[in-house]
């Protein structure tokens, strides 16, 4: 028996979506400032920076392309970054990977940095018009081209300071590098359409930066707009920045982006890149894919249980420790269970000695309440006691019998939260989620005797 | 299943018949009675979905299993749940594992036989060619030669063997056991199903249990309830019957269901329940009806269903492959008996989730020790019993005080495993040890349950050990039918699944043939 099991690279990828007027090159200080803990990659969307308008600048046909880009990419653990358009661009990806409609798998948590929303973006119509306006063929230079007039006063527009010279030029160079029809693509259209029904709500652990001197995307807008379609946000507002926030103050976004992978996006078990590549793959179906994409986020550290009680979430928690015990990056397990009970999600049936679910639950839990400063040989008599039903907690309703019931419940809750997790299922040499796609025929299995891998699956074909 | 271009009938309209419920009970009687040119309406409390929509993973997979809550008593309570109650069009075919032995005429007999337990008021030789009828129109893989019964046929080669089913064949060769390849209602090669169109071969995925996708394993979704569609049936998804309606002479006149939070009443001639073991008489207790002797809720069976599992040196993954393909008869009557009946074997595939919770509920291992053996997960392999349960007075459905959210009552299930069901476990467990071990298995884990939901509204000659007659009609109400596994007056050895389907279209020609 082997457990080579794949390391999970340490560094996240960050793929970074300009904003108008901008390209890739708008996030080189943010890759500097992030080298060594997360790898940046920047796209040029297209009509932007190097990448030329070939299929055309719509929201769809640019979300396809980062879709593609992420793909060929190969990146196992990934956020999202997205800064004004790009955020826009970011949410409709986010959407589509936690649906499993994108064949992509691995992302950990979207970034937002004055973004637009995916509902029609406020502007002021006499702005879009006046910056519509300077990709006509009247104001445009003689490339066809914004002028670099248009272009400084749009990078003016959108800063609280001034930039120092290298990076006022470059942004400038930004927007006189956009393709003009992919300019006009975004105000006429892009910036207009809503894409709020498709992305609905997204679970996924965001941040949501905002400049303090920003117009119309400020932080009010922001929780306000973004705000809807991120359930779990948090939001951070920087000093002395407008709307150009990876220019402005690359340092202060990079120290929130770190923080937010540490403290929340960055702290699920990891998947290996083996079994990510399938359940992105066409073996595994969009739906399972969407399922296997929204369990792997991970837990909100300020979780707030559903029907638990602060205290009883906390021995639970405590509980679970010693009955699945993790690494580092572990599961909350203990939240999961909460949710599934919030949820209603029992399995049917329930032993007639017990109160109804989340009442034996209460019970139980505050019958061991004090368990996580017990010592350690304490807590394991307790629990064997529990299991062979000879556990007494004095002052509870539930007797020993009922404590039993209670616990047997609770060690299956709590082990099939683990069981059911994409990492867990790496460790137990579980693929059966890639036994078939959205094909006319599915793939199913070839090769079923003892010690035979088929090519496809995470650890490669061969024997075993 | 597609639904489009079904006949609708109006609320006010007094259909023929009602079915409640469009599982193995419902759909092929619903198939026969439409085609007979009765207008029916089914009512499945469960949602509609295409056999594409399923996924593999467990925890989701759920959409396809009657999760209300349920309490089980007794010393050796059931579990419900995924372990044997489906919902949705096509019942809990939608998750079943189509292992289709027949039924066993000892079994029928069983009373003649032993002394003990009791006999079907229907005689073998009549439910037979039911049985072929289903065999033949399901298309059901299965041996060349099947060791216990040499004439029998089966339309399509076996379906593929995996690491547990080569297991279990070497385990059961080194100790002279015969065992040969599953009678499965899962076709081997595509299959050209009659009313609804193309079922592709079995592809390996091991999923059956989370529904297959591409229609191989027989399911109603895909075969009876298109063919009822077909001849004028409708078929009312997301509704939940709760009333049944009488009048002065205490025939049936209306059902009252509740769809999208919404009550509804449906008139009609004639009512068959179809809606499983527990929720049949469940409705019949709250509703008080078809209970004058006292037998609704009486003689409820679960079959034994004991794993034996062994920890193999290989990568076992039996989540690969059709789940249970290896079948043996061999201890259906046990020259060494301690006990009366006997028991199915059968090889296990198993999703690591069922897994790991059969494993802690009959196990007490936690910390360090259960994740370890959670992660032997992929290396173990087992086999898993069918068995006799007899049927047992106090083994019974009730109603609790807790009621649901449409105010019906829980049902409250009791069950204790007797002498006889322990002494066959028991065997089961040495036997399956041995042919584990003898096949290499170290660590060996036995891992008792039960499954099914059997009785409760059994058939009888007569109405003081019965709720419906030999005919499945109740002997209270005389349009009032019932053809589900809640009628089986004892468990068989068998499965319950291809006999309860042959019942049905028997139960079918005994409406048909009423005059009413
Ligand atoms: C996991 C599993 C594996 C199995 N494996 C096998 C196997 O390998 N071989 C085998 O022979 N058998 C197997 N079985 C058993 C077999 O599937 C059942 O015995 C058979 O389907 C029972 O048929 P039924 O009509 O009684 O009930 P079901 O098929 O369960 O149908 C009952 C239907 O009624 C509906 N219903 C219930 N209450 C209401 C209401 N109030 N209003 C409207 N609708 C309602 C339910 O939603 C359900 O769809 C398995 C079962 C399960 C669950
Ligand atoms: S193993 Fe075969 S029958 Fe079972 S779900 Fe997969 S394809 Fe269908």
């Amino acid at each position: 028996m082997s457990s080579k099991s794949a390391r999970v690279s340490a560094r996240p990828v960050a793929f970074c979506l300009h904003a108008l007027g901008a390209s890739s090159v708008e996030f080189a200080h943010l890759r500097d400032a992030l080298a060594g803990e997360i790898e940046v990659v920047a796209i040029d969307l297209p009509g932007f920076g190097d990448t030329a308008w070939v299929d055309g600048a719509s929201v769809e046909e640019t979300v396809e392309f980062v879709i593609r880009r992420i793909r060929a990419h190969g990146a196992a653990r990934w956020m999202l970054v997205g800064h004004s358009m790009g955020g826009k661009i970011a949410s409709i990806i986010a959407a589509r990977t936690l649906s499993g409609r994108a064949p992509l798998f691995g992302l950990a948590g979207v970034v937002l940095l004055a973004a637009s929303p995916v509902t029609p973006e406020p502007m002021a119509e006499d702005r879009r018009e006046l910056m519509i306006g300077w990709a006509s063929e009247s104001h445009s230079a003689s490339d066809g081209h914004l002028s670099d007039e248009s272009a400084r006063e749009f990078v003016d527009a959108n800063i609280a300071e001034p930039l120092a010279e290298t990076d006022m030029a470059s942004a400038v160079s930004g927007v006189r590098r956009t393709d003009p029809l992919a300019w006009r693509a975004w105000l006429e259209r892009g910036s207009r359409e809503d894409w709020s029904s498709e992305v609905g709500n997204l679970a996924v652990p965001a941040l949501i930066v905002s400049g303090a001197q920003d117009g119309d995307l400020g932080d009010p807008a922001q929780r306000r707009l973004n705000g809807a379609t991120y359930l779990a946000a948090k939001f951070v507002t920087i000093e002395h920045a407008a709307h150009l926030l990876p220019i402005e103050r690359p340092q202060e976004v990079a120290a929130a982006i770190l923080t937010f992978w540490r403290d929340h996006a960055g702290t699920s078990p990891g998947v290996p890149p083996s079994t990510g590549r399938v359940i992105a793959s066409e073996r595994t179906s969009e739906r399972t894919r969407g399922i296997l994409s929204r369990r792997v986020l991970a837990d909100d550290p300020g979780y707030q249980p559903l029907v638990l009680s602060s205290q009883q979430l906390a021995t639970l928690r405590d509980i679970a420790e010693r009955l699945v015990p993790q690494g580092d990056d572990a599961i909350d397990l203990a939240a999961r269970v909460d949710q599934q009970l919030g949820r209603g999600g029992g399995d049917g049936w329930r032993n007639a000695a017990l109160p109804a679910d989340v009442d034996a639950y209460r019970l139980g839990l505050d019958a061991l309440v004090g368990f996580g400063v017990d010592t350690p040989e304490r807590q394991g008599e307790m629990i064997a006691q529990l299991i062979d039903g000879s556990f007494v907690a004095e002052g509870s309703t539930l007797n020993s019998k009922q404590l039993q019931f209670w616990f047997e419940d609770a060690r299956v809750d709590l082990a099939r939260q683990w069981m059911a997790h994409p990492a867990t299922f790496s460790r137990v040499k579980y693929d059966g989620f890639g036994n078939g796609g959205d094909g006319v025929r599915k793939q199913g299995f070839t090769l079923l005797e003892a010690g035979r891998r088929e090519a496809w699956e995470p650890s490669g074909g061969g024997t075993e | 299943m597609n639904l489009s271009g079904m006949r609708v009938f109006d609320h006010a309209d007094e259909v023929d018949v009602i079915v409640v419920g469009s599982g193995a009970g419902g759909a092929p009687l619903t198939a026969s009675l439409a085609s007979a040119g009765l207008r029916v309406v089914v009512l499945e409390a469960g949602p509609n979905v295409e056999p594409g929509d399923h996924t593999p993973d467990e925890t989701e997979a759920v959409d396809i299993i009657w999760m209300d809550e349920r309490l089980s008593g007794g010393e050796t309570p059931t579990a419900f749940g995924p372990n044997n109650s489906g919902r949705g069009v096509g019942g809990s075919t939608l998750h079943w594992g189509a292992f289709t032995p027949r039924p066993d005429a000892r079994d029928m007999s069983f009373r003649r036989e032993t002394g003990q337990g009791v006999d079907w008021p229907i005689s073998p030789s009549e439910l037979m060619p039911y049985v072929a009828r289903v065999e033949q129109y399901l298309g059901v893989s299965g041996p060349s030669n099947y060791p216990w019964d040499p004439d029998r046929r089966y339309a399509l080669p076996p379906v593929a063997r995996n690491a547990s089913s080569e297991m279990m064949m070497r385990g059961c060769e080194a100790l002279g056991i015969r065992a040969t390849d599953a009678p499965a209602a899962v076709i081997s090669q595509d299959w050209q199903q009659e009313g609804f169109g193309l079922r592709q071969a079995c592809v390996n995925c091991g999923a059956c249990h989370q529904g297959c996708r591409n229609g191989a394993k027989v399911s109603m979704d895909t075969s009876y309830l298109p063919v009822a569609l077909s001849r004028g049936a409708e078929i009312r998804a997301d509704s939940t019957v709760h009333t049944i309606e009488t009048d002065k002479s205490g025939a049936v006149t209306a059902v009252i269901y509740r769809r999208g939070g919404v009550d509804h009443r449906q008139r009609c001639a004639m009512l068959v329940l179809s809606a499983g073991g527990i929720e049949t008489p469940r409705l019949l207790l709250h509703n008080a009806l078809a209970n004058s002797t006292g037998q609704v809720g009486r003689n409820f069976m679960a079959h034994g269903g004991v794993q034996v599992w062994g920890r193999f040196d290989q990568l076992m993954r039996s989540y690969r492959g059709y789940p249970s393909s290896i079948i043996s008869e061999d201890m259906v009557r046990p020259p060494d008996a301690a006990f009366v009946g006997g028991y199915l074997m059968q090889s296990l595939g198993a999703m690591p989730l069922t897994f790991a919770t059969t494993l802690i509920r009959g196990s007490s291992l936690w910390g360090p020790e259960l994740t370890e053996a959670l992660e032997q997960y992929p290396y173990m392999a087992g086999l898993g019993i069918n068995a006799e349960c007899l049927p047992s007075d106090s083994n019974r459905l009730t109603l609790s005080d807790e009621v649901d959210e449409l105010g019906v009552p829980k049902a409250h299930i009791r069950f204790t495993a007797g002498e006889n069901e322990k002494a066959i476990e028991a065997h089961a467990v040495t036997t399956m040890t041995n042919i584990v071990s003898a096949a290499g298995g170290s660590d060996i884990l036995v891992l008792p349950r039960s499954a099914h939901t059997l009785g409760t509204c059994r058939l009888g000659e007569t109405a003081d050990v019965g709720v419906v007659d030999a005919d499945g009609r109740s002997f209270d109400i005389p349009n009032l039918w019932i053809c589900d596994t809640s009628v089986f007056p004892s468990s068989l050895t068998a499965n319950p699944g291809l006999t309860m389907m042959a019942l049905s279209l028997r139960t079918a020609d005994a409406i048909l043939s009423t005059t009413w």
